[in-house]
């Protein structure tokens, strides 16, 4: 679990303190998300993707839960059973850690900010899709395509950055 | 919901931005039906956007923190039933000079290797050892034996040992890894009374020939002082 720490705290605080905006959250997060791991280790399953993917999908689950119940909202726990059960999937072989934070960096930055923007609301703000459109002021259905366009092309550059 | 609003769900679905009670009806959906494929691989693409937040060093106490709430003894899972037996084992290696290490410390590491070796076993025969992972038998004379199970894509290795030797305080068993002759030490370790021990490191074996262990002074030595007493060719 040190080992994982020194490996991935620095990704694992960053991406909290992304979500959050603050230091004190971000910590409890991240604290958490390793005592989960640590806590359910013997039912981890290496077939279902990297245990550092799985770190950073806990981390993400527990700060998007934190930013909505900031806001008043009650999603639940975020099921860290579901997490185990599907497992996550690696996007494209070759694409993790070092290489693979340029290369989604990249893939994010090529696409449009109109299809970039909504993503970057979902997963780094916790909005929900009906809170993005709002929030633009588009109608739902153009955040839904627009959200599928952007995933879709972040999927196909991934794709070629593995094969690079 | 149907095949078609699934659809359009799907992106909102894989980044988590559905409201729970849409997200429950389209879980529900791709329970019983397989026609959407597509969702796992939408699913690893927002899984990836993790990478896109720039690093950050955390506070050095969270670390601490961390390490002492496992420490003390948040159920670990190396203690519970099927966690094979407690480890016994001392120093994560790669700090060769390193004091003895508290016994909960150290099984909160290998917690997860040990996990991981079971599930492991079951994806090696399936998998026919792919994936970049390997599994080296440490050969030795007597009872000792061993294995090491290494992944290359995380750079990792997990030693388990048994039948050696218990050693007086002033010695100590030493890893290295050997490569065109030469000994690079990975860091030292005692075994329980009974002999076993197990430690997860960290290493590159891209390039080492075997990787031996030695019997050496307490704390270690520069190179290797005496016979190997487990060896395994990589």
């Amino acid at each position: 679990m040190e080992l994982l720490y020194d490996r991935m705290g620095r990704q694992a605080f960053g991406l909290a303190y992304r979500i959050l905006g603050d230091g004190a959250s971000a910590e409890d997060v991240v604290q958490e998300a390793f005592m989960s791991l640590w806590r359910q280790a013997e039912r981890l399953d290496p077939s279902r993707g990297r245990v550092s993917s799985l770190l950073m999908t806990l981390v993400h689950h527990k700060a998007v839960d934190l930013v909505r119940s900031r806001k008043g909202l009650s999603f639940g726990q975020p099921s860290l059973d579901s997490v185990l059960e599907q497992g996550v999937p690696d996007v494209a072989e070759g694409v993790a850690e070092d290489q693979g934070r340029q290369a989604v960096r990249r893939a994010l930055e090529s696409l449009p900010p109109e299809q970039r923007a909504p993503i970057e609301m979902a997963y780094f703000e916790g909005m929900t899709h009906v809170e993005i459109a709002d929030s633009l002021g588009v109608p739902l259905g153009t955040v839904k395509s627009r959200l599928r366009l952007g995933l879709d092309k972040l999927r196909r550059e991934l794709k070629m950055e593995a094969h690079r | 919901m149907n095949c078609e609003e699934i659809e359009e769900l799907a992106a909102a679905y894989a980044l988590g931005a559905l409201p729970p009670e849409t997200e429950g009806e389209v879980e529900e959906h791709l329970q019983g039906c397989s026609r959407h494929p597509e969702i796992a691989d939408l699913r690893a693409v927002a899984a990836s956007l993790a990478w896109a937040a720039e690093e950050r060093e955390p506070p050095a106490a969270l670390k601490t923190r961390l390490m002492s709430a496992i420490r003390e003894g948040d159920t670990p899972a190396a203690k519970s039933e099927r966690g094979a037996r407690p480890v016994a084992a001392a120093g994560f290696w790669r700090r060769m000079f390193s004091p003895p290490v508290a016994p909960y410390a150290v099984a909160a590491a290998l917690a997860l290797v040990v996990a991981a070796l079971i599930g492991w076993n079951v994806s090696l025969q399936l998998e026919d050892g792919g994936g970049g992972v390997s599994v080296h038998t440490l050969a030795g004379s007597g009872g000792a034996q061993g294995r090491i199970l290494y992944i290359a894509d995380e750079r990792l290795g997990v030693m388990t040992v048994a039948g050696l030797d218990s050693l007086d305080v002033d010695l100590t068993y030493q890893v290295w890894t050997l490569s065109d002759g030469v000994a690079t030490g990975i860091g030292t370790f005692n075994t329980s009374e009974g002999g076993e021990a197990a430690a997860s490191i960290e290493v590159d074996l891209t390039g080492a020939d075997s990787v031996a262990i030695t019997v050496e002074p307490a704390g270690g030595s520069p190179q290797p002082t005496s016979a190997p007493v487990l060896q395994a060719d990589i």
